[in-house]
């Protein structure tokens, strides 16, 4: 049997260490399945919970990509708010 | 055309990862100001398992590996694992392979990490000793 399909942690890891966690658990969550459903012979079923775990990845990086946008215009207003506040 | 595709991947990884390792070899977080803080930081107050990293890098990237540390240890002990994870992830991009880190199947490792993530989590908010230790040096 080849490799199982990627189940994608690495995102989840990095989501964790760059402070978006709570967006990954899910996709964590999928991820753990794969190994399992592989080891079983059940492919079509590995091969789901990993695209799950990719689905989940993915809206958990847009969700923090989303919340970094406003953060950061917030940011840019604020300062921009701090600099007209001199004159 | 294989090969032309291949380059063009190798160079945005390049000029993104160079991009990446200048502004943080170059700039100090703890002393310019247009490094973005933490979001949930700047929000409740408490430290998230993330807070510290961009200081904890600037530190890495000029050998100071103990003062990294006492930023934030979960990052820089992910660190290694992280790197490896990403590695295996981008020479599969580029060349197309199927390599597999197969720590990351390992429900050991996976409930471990996050488990270790969400208790770093809270212990580091509490302020006092040892856990003080946790929370990013001031």
């Amino acid at each position: 049997m080849g490799p199982p399909p990627d189940n994608n942690l690495v995102w989840a890891i990095l989501c964790t260490v760059l402070c978006c966690l709570p967006f990954g658990i899910v996709s964590i969550i999928k991820s753990t399945k794969v190994k399992e459903l592989w080891a079983q012979g059940d492919t079509v079923g590995a091969q789901k919970a990993a695209d799950e775990a990719k689905k989940w990845a993915i809206w958990g990086a847009v969700a923090a990509g989303i919340v970094w946008v406003l953060y950061v215009i917030f940011f840019v207003v604020i300062g921009l708010g701090g600099a007209f506040a001199g004159y | 055309m294989q090969d032309i595709k291949r380059i063009w991947k190798i160079a945005l990884l390049i000029t993104l990862f160079g991009g990446f390792f200048l502004i943080y070899f170059i700039y100090n977080p703890s002393e310019n100001s247009f490094f973005i803080p933490c979001p949930f930081h700047f929000i409740t107050g408490f430290f998230c398992p993330g807070c510290g990293s961009q200081r904890a890098i600037h530190l890495l990237l000029h050998g100071d590996v103990v003062g990294a540390f006492r930023f934030n240890p979960l990052m820089v002990l992910t660190l290694p694992v992280l790197i490896y994870g990403l590695g295996i992830t981008i020479s599969n991009w580029i060349f197309e392979t199927n390599h597999r880190f197969m720590l990351f199947y390992s429900k050991l490792f996976i409930f471990g990490y996050f488990g270790s993530a969400i208790l770093y989590w809270v212990l580091r908010n509490l302020s006092f000793y040892p856990f003080n230790l946790l929370a990013p040096s001031s």
